[in-house]
């Protein structure tokens, strides 16, 4: 299949046919041969990585979850108190960044936590 | 230095903590605390006479803020020994014991979010209390018990309070 195409002003004359069970694309007496597989790379980089709307409360202390002020449900708000991490020397209140539901508590009570665990998941 | 007095609150710390604009190094000093608490929430008697006090701190990285709370231990049995000549015991991480009996403690509270909204450490240090309860006489003394004479508690604060800022500073340099 022969295609004619005027890209600003210019004109490029464009032969597109199969070959082997790929796509052969002759731009210019220059071949460029398509498969499969390069049409699943070029998709994979133009994805969006990763769903950015995800609200985690994460510790920044290890410690011991000394209270959960919270439960799956609740409906929380920005500056609210939802966990206490006891520290060898210090009570941290973590309080959430959002507002939004309690999803998933992924820590219970006089559970060990490290520093950057996540401690909720909220909607 | 900024003193806010009370009569009687709950806690020093628990009224630190509703404090909408917290400025730094702002005390706040209560004769007495109906409920007084340690770590875990334990209770710390906290009668008339006795000196009870909260510190808003500075923002500072989580790690600083620890390590000024067990040097805060050090400087409470540093005041005691150079002002009264007694041999204070540092039982970590937060207590002061003079004799074998707990004399003060210190409990620090982090608001904390993706980083750290507020601090404030909590000092209760037994100066001018005559008696404890029969449950704790055995485990709880006073600098009043230990000396047998009066003690100025405005100026135990200020030295504390003193040496936490010099402390401070050289920690988070």
């Amino acid at each position: 299949m022969k295609l004619k195409l005027n890209i600003k002003g210019k004109e490029y004359e464009i032969e597109i046919s199969e070959e082997g069970g790929r796509v052969k694309i002759k731009v210019g007496g220059k071949e460029f041969l398509f498969g499969e597989k390069e049409e699943i790379a070029v998709a994979k980089t133009v994805l969006p990585k990763r769903d950015f709307s995800k609200k985690e409360i994460k510790t920044p202390i290890a410690g011991i979850v000394s209270e959960i002020f919270v439960k799956e449900g609740d409906f929380v708000k920005k500056e609210q108190k939802t966990l206490l991490v006891s520290a060898m020397k210090m009570e941290n209140e973590i309080v959430s960044d959002f507002e939004g539901r309690v999803q998933k508590i992924l820590v219970q009570k006089k559970q060990e936590v490290k520093e950057g665990d996540i401690l909720i998941f909220l909607q | 230095m900024k003193i806010k007095k009370y009569k009687v609150v709950t806690s020093t710390n628990a009224l630190a903590k509703k404090i909408k604009t917290p400025k730094p190094w702002l005390v706040l000093l209560a004769e007495k605390q109906s409920l007084g608490y340690g770590r875990k929430g334990s209770a710390w008697f906290s009668p008339k006479g006795g000196l009870y006090f909260s510190i808003i701190l500075p923002k500072s990285k989580i790690e600083d803020l620890q390590t000024l709370t067990i040097l805060a231990a050090f400087i409470v049995a540093k005041v005691i020994k150079e002002n009264f000549n007694l041999e204070p015991f540092i039982k970590l991480p937060n207590d002061v014991w003079v004799n074998g009996k707990k004399i003060a403690g210190i409990l620090t509270e982090n608001v904390v979010g993706k980083e750290v909204k507020l601090s404030v450490m909590g000092i209760g240090l037994n100066t001018n209390i005559e008696k404890f309860p029969r449950n704790l006489e055995n485990t709880a003394t006073s600098l009043k018990i230990e000396l047998g004479r009066e003690v100025n508690n405005e100026k135990i604060l200020k030295q504390i309070v003193g040496e936490l800022k010099n402390q401070l500073k050289t920690i988070s340099e």
